[in-house]
């Protein structure tokens, strides 16, 4: 029985998730192109938006950027992790912003239970997204404190396991005895590709990166408050 | 076509279906090869003397094949039926149920069997295990497998050092990792070092299994490891909970500092130009 299940989530589910990813996004271009946003709020309230979303995304970037690394490049990481000192100073890096995203991420769910005007605008998938990412973020925390060293056992298992899903020969061993923990981080992984498309996290795809080189636009703020009235902040 | 045409045509299809045939045959033995290097060799040799389970050379003289094939393919359903013979063997392994060999089927099972039985027929088996005798390890060899265990000396075959996922007491610094079990006290687990030896030589958990079937252990590397996990067995307590709380105050000091950093990289953010501008236009 357990058997079957472990084919249903680790050979079966990534598949079926991404056939909606790629289909659920596409569609959604196609049919609402002007919905590829994150849908920001932080026109309606920018104090709390900042300290919660910055340090979030900070923390998510550098947190997805170490599980990239460890897929694309597994045997440098294994090289770099063969002296233990580099191995600590990367886990409690990477434990540190594994925080830093959790504790972001309760700041941002917090905004949108306690500011009146964020709250209307928070949809049913918004909320449901912050749950899923809430479970991903708190077992990939649980995982860093509880099964160490994943830096290494993510490139000697999880890696080998991603790429036999990529060459269409799930080899579900890798990971099939892992503890559960580890399981239901990798499930709700696949959960969150699968509603990517249904959620603001669309914006991933969309990112202005030419932001990152542009050169600086200088804004000009000189209109006449006694023309205009007093503007709120 | 003439006679002879049609003679040297049937003895082509025939010459390669034979060929065909041993390929096949050629193919299942490997396969056979290989699986017990994965599954079995970590409890079993094959006249290398009794590791967890029994050696199983000449097994079928003990026992016919239909009740081996039976027990092979699903061990703990025969024990569950109580049966007598498979009850024994759960005793002499000191309570240590076979597992199930994920995969396994009654033909793959035939393999298996028509393997040992080829194996029995030689002097010294391929799968006689590893013979490391009872001599004293030296310092050196200690030390060795120390640096192994931690990965200061690389795998040559390319697998992650042990320290990755197990830890023992007494490693230094934060420790090992944690997502396999403490192996401090391993060698009496497994008792003594022919067993952990066959165990390294074909580590037979689910989660080592495809990690060490690409990266196989070395004789080389494993006389040493044996070494200190003997050594390690006989001084340490199993017990690395102290590292563990370190780690995760190390992790939240980390966050702390991340958002002090951030808090005065953007103090004048929002509150330097923007509201003081507001506040002005007011």
């Amino acid at each position: 029985m357990i058997h079957y299940l472990d084919q249903l989530l680790f050979a079966a589910l990534p598949y079926a998730v991404m056939v909606v990813f790629l289909l659920g996004t596409i569609q959604r271009y196609r049919a609402q192109s002007f919905s590829y946003s994150s849908l920001s709020s932080q026109f309606l309230e920018n104090r709390q938006h900042f300290w919660a979303m910055v340090p979030f995304h900070y923390g998510i970037l550098t947190v997805l950027a170490g599980h990239l690394v460890a897929f694309l490049i597994p045997r440098q990481i294994l090289w770099w992790n063969s002296k233990p000192a580099r191995l600590y100073v990367l886990e409690v890096t990477a434990l540190a912003f594994g925080i830093i995203t959790l504790v972001s991420l309760g700041a941002v769910v917090l905004r949108r239970l306690t500011s009146a005007k964020v709250n209307v605008v928070t949809s049913k998938a918004d909320w449901f997204l912050y749950l899923l990412l809430f479970v991903q973020i708190l077992t990939g925390v649980y995982v860093a404190v509880f099964n160490p060293w994943g830096s290494s056992w993510f490139a000697a298992s999880a890696t080998p396991y991603l790429w036999s899903l990529i060459k269409l020969n799930p080899q579900i061993g890798y990971v099939a005895a892992m503890p559960l923990a580890v399981k239901l981080h990798i499930v709700n992984a696949f959960i969150v590709v699968g509603f990517f498309p249904f959620t603001r996290l669309v914006h991933i795809l969309v990112v202005p990166n030419p932001y990152l080189w542009r050169r600086p636009q200088v804004v000009r703020w000189n209109r006449d408050p006694r023309r205009t009235g007093a503007i709120e902040s | 076509m003439s006679c002879r045409e049609k003679r040297t045509r049937h003895g082509a299809a025939i010459l390669t279906l034979f060929a065909c045939f041993l390929l096949s045959s050629a193919g299942q033995a490997q396969e056979a090869a290989n699986t017990f290097r994965q599954s079995c060799m970590s409890c079993h040799t094959i006249g290398g003397g009794k590791l967890v389970g029994p050696d199983l050379k000449g097994v079928e003289e003990r026992r016919d094949r239909e009740w081996l094939l039976g027990f092979i393919v699903n061990p703990s359903s025969v024990l569950a039926s109580g049966d007598a013979y498979a009850l024994k063997l759960k005793d002499e392994a000191g309570g240590v149920i076979m597992p199930t060999v994920v995969g396994m089927t009654r033909e793959r099972a035939e393999a298996i069997l028509d393997l040992i039985a080829g194996e029995s027929q030689l002097e010294e088996s391929q799968f006689a295990g590893l013979d490391i005798g009872d001599e004293p390890f030296s310092e050196a060899d200690i030390e060795r497998g120390r640096q192994i265990f931690r990965g200061d000396v690389r795998l040559a075959n390319g697998g992650p050092p042990c320290l990755s996922c197990h830890t023992v007491e007494g490693l230094g610094g934060l420790g090992g990792g944690r997502l396999g079990p403490d192996l401090t006290k391993v060698y009496e687990r497994l008792q003594g070092r022919k067993n952990l030896a066959s165990w390294l030589l074909a580590p037979a958990t689910q989660t080592m299994q495809p990690v060490y079937a690409k990266a196989s252990i070395t004789n080389e590397e494993i006389l040493p490891l044996v070494a200190y996990l003997e050594d390690e067995a006989q001084i340490g307590t199993a017990d690395t909970t102290t590292a563990q709380v370190i780690f995760l105050i190390l992790g939240l000091a980390g966050a702390v500092l991340g958002f002090v950093a951030a808090d005065s990289v953007w103090r004048g953010r929002l509150r330097a130009v923007r509201r003081p501008l507001v506040r002005g236009e007011r």
